[in-house]
């Protein structure tokens, strides 16, 4: 990232957020754009082709969600994450399903926004289309269909909680990635727990379980000490 | 009176009318006809009979007028009610909000204007406690919210393994790491039933309580989970030998933002115990609190949730 400044578009009508975040940005060493609506975000990918979106959800003339939707339709799969504002199940389920490479909850911490750029500037594939926007995604014999909610392992359909189904795609989306219990709580429950780790662990032990994944010699899900969870092999996705 | 009212009044009395007018009419064309030792008055049936009909709707008219009044003033009474206890949380919002907020502003102006590093960082440390704390109002104000949106989870809940994941957070938090939680579980004659449910926001009750109890305890008063079940009930009762809840305070303490004389100062959302009351009731439960401040002193917050059929 020293040798060559990344570029980021910013698009959010708050000022107040932007003139704190864009310095802040900065600092970190991305060169950062800021627009205040969707229709300007729209131009500005076209003259600057940025390496990453930040886009906020809720903005005048063209929203957040609209945006990302064009940019999709024209096949521009530059990584984008969405700032959404309500914390609603349905928002979260949205926000993958147009496309969005990650998606954070306002308020959040800058930092946290820092590590999320980072991580999916790291995971992208530039031009191609990100496994966030894929229906279909397998990992050796693991197969999850985003749109059916059902997930398989060698043919046979696996026996899985709501939550723990949206936690192993959430995983999946973000393969090879340290994944904290905190981020996890904050995409898949919308809601900061008081007892969030362990709600997460909970929903892990499911779903080690239904893999038959052990977590001494994990082949799927790997905990990171004191850091997160982490999805093992690499994902394939379809559709 | 409406024109509806008057075709309705005279409907009423149409009987009586037919009756009367019967009556005139039959003199002179019938003979009163005996019936036993009476002789009845074919005009004069007619005419009770009428009278009768129509004391009977009039009386009926006008008790749906009194129930339709009554009904009218109850809604009238719970829309004041609810327009009471909106304006009452706007108060209480604003009093929550005005806090933190005063607070950040101070330190914004501590941070511009310090003198040393040392001063830089207490203002910016104090800067970041405000915004926690507001960020927790907006959470816990999501959650409540959200609670009237989303569909619960209704699966088989373990209660002793979640009380005791629960209790065990509750613990870890720095502040409580060297307290005692006594939990107590009936095991004997049959494993506990389960509750049907959504674990998570069973969770946020059942935390909620003891995290309650050991803010307001102190390090030599015990805090005690009990969970108890008679085959259709599951009762979890989490008790103090705290301070106690003033009297006066007991049948508020359940309503959003409300803080009593004790919980003035204290950290939290001041939701907390909204949450646990709704989360229970959207699980078909019942949530209690006693507590008494001279001794034997202490709380007791008991939930009660239905067992899961099998």
């Amino acid at each position: 990232m020293s040798r060559q400044r990344m570029t980021l578009l910013l698009a959010d009508d708050d000022h107040t957020i932007v003139d704190s975040l864009a310095p802040f940005l900065e600092r970190a060493g991305f060169k950062v754009l800021v627009v205040s609506n969707g229709a300007a975000a729209l131009e500005k990918v076209q003259s600057h082709h940025p390496d990453l979106i930040v886009l906020d959800v809720l903005m005048p003339r063209m929203d957040g969600r609209e945006t990302l939707r064009r940019l999709r339709h024209a096949n521009v799969w530059t990584p984008t994450i969405l700032l959404t504002q309500v914390g609603e199940a349905s928002e979260r389920a949205l926000a993958l399903e147009e496309g969005a490479d990650d998606y954070l909850n306002k308020p959040f911490d800058p930092h946290e926004l820092l590590a999320r750029v980072r991580a999916v500037l790291r995971r992208a594939r530039p031009g191609e289309r990100s496994l966030s926007a894929a229906w279909l995604l397998t990992a050796e014999d693991l197969v999850l269909d985003r749109r059916a909610r059902r997930a398989s392992l060698k043919g046979k359909s696996l026996e899985l909680t709501p939550k723990a189904l949206s936690v192993l795609e959430y995983l999946m989306t973000h393969p090879d990635e340290v994944v904290s219990r905190e981020r996890l709580l904050n995409a898949v429950w919308g809601w900061e727990y008081p007892a969030g780790t362990r709600t997460v662990d909970t929903r892990m032990a499911e779903l080690r379980r239904a893999l038959d994944d052990d977590p001494a010699s994990p082949y799927y899900i790997e905990t990171v000490s004191g850091e997160g969870y982490r999805f093992l092999p690499s994902v394939h996705g379809e559709g | 009176m409406g024109k509806k009212s008057w075709l309705v009044l005279l409907l009423i009395a149409l009987p009586l009318l037919s009756g009367a007018l019967v009556s005139v009419l039959a003199q002179g064309f019938f003979q009163p006809v005996p019936v036993l030792v009476f002789k009845i008055d074919v005009g004069m049936v007619a005419f009770v009979a009428g009278l009768i009909i129509t004391l009977f709707l009039l009386s009926f008219y006008a008790g749906g007028l009194l129930i339709e009044r009554r009904s009218q003033r109850m809604l009238e009474r719970s829309l004041k009610e609810a327009e009471l206890g909106r304006r009452r949380f706007l108060r209480r919002l604003d009093h929550e909000i005005k806090n933190p907020l005063t607070g950040l502003r101070a330190a914004l102006v501590n941070v511009q204007e310090a003198r040393g590093v040392d001063e830089r960082q207490r203002a910016s440390n104090n800067a970041s406690r405000a915004v926690a704390r507001l960020s927790r109002l907006l959470a816990d104000l999501r959650k409540l919210s959200d609670l009237e949106e989303r569909s619960l989870e209704n699966l088989p809940v373990d209660v002793p393994e979640l009380l005791q994941d629960m209790v065990d957070a509750a613990r870890s938090i720095p502040a409580y790491g060297d307290r005692e939680v006594n939990l107590l579980i009936s095991r004997v004659p049959s494993p506990f039933p389960t509750v049907r449910g959504d674990r998570d926001l069973l969770g946020v009750v059942m935390y909620n309580l003891v995290e309650n109890a050991l803010k307001f305890t102190s390090e030599n008063e015990s805090v005690e989970v009990r969970a108890l079940e008679d085959g259709r009930t599951i009762v979890v009762e989490v008790a103090d030998s705290g301070v106690g809840i003033p009297a006066e305070d007991l049948s508020n303490i359940f309503e959003e933002l409300y803080r009593g004389s004790n919980a003035r100062g204290v950290d939290g959302s001041g939701l907390g115990l909204a949450l646990v009351r709704r989360i229970v009731a959207l699980h078909g439960g019942e949530i209690d609190v006693r507590s008494q401040q001279e001794e034997p002193r202490g709380t007791v917050f008991s939930v009660r949730l239905p067992v899961s059929k099998r």
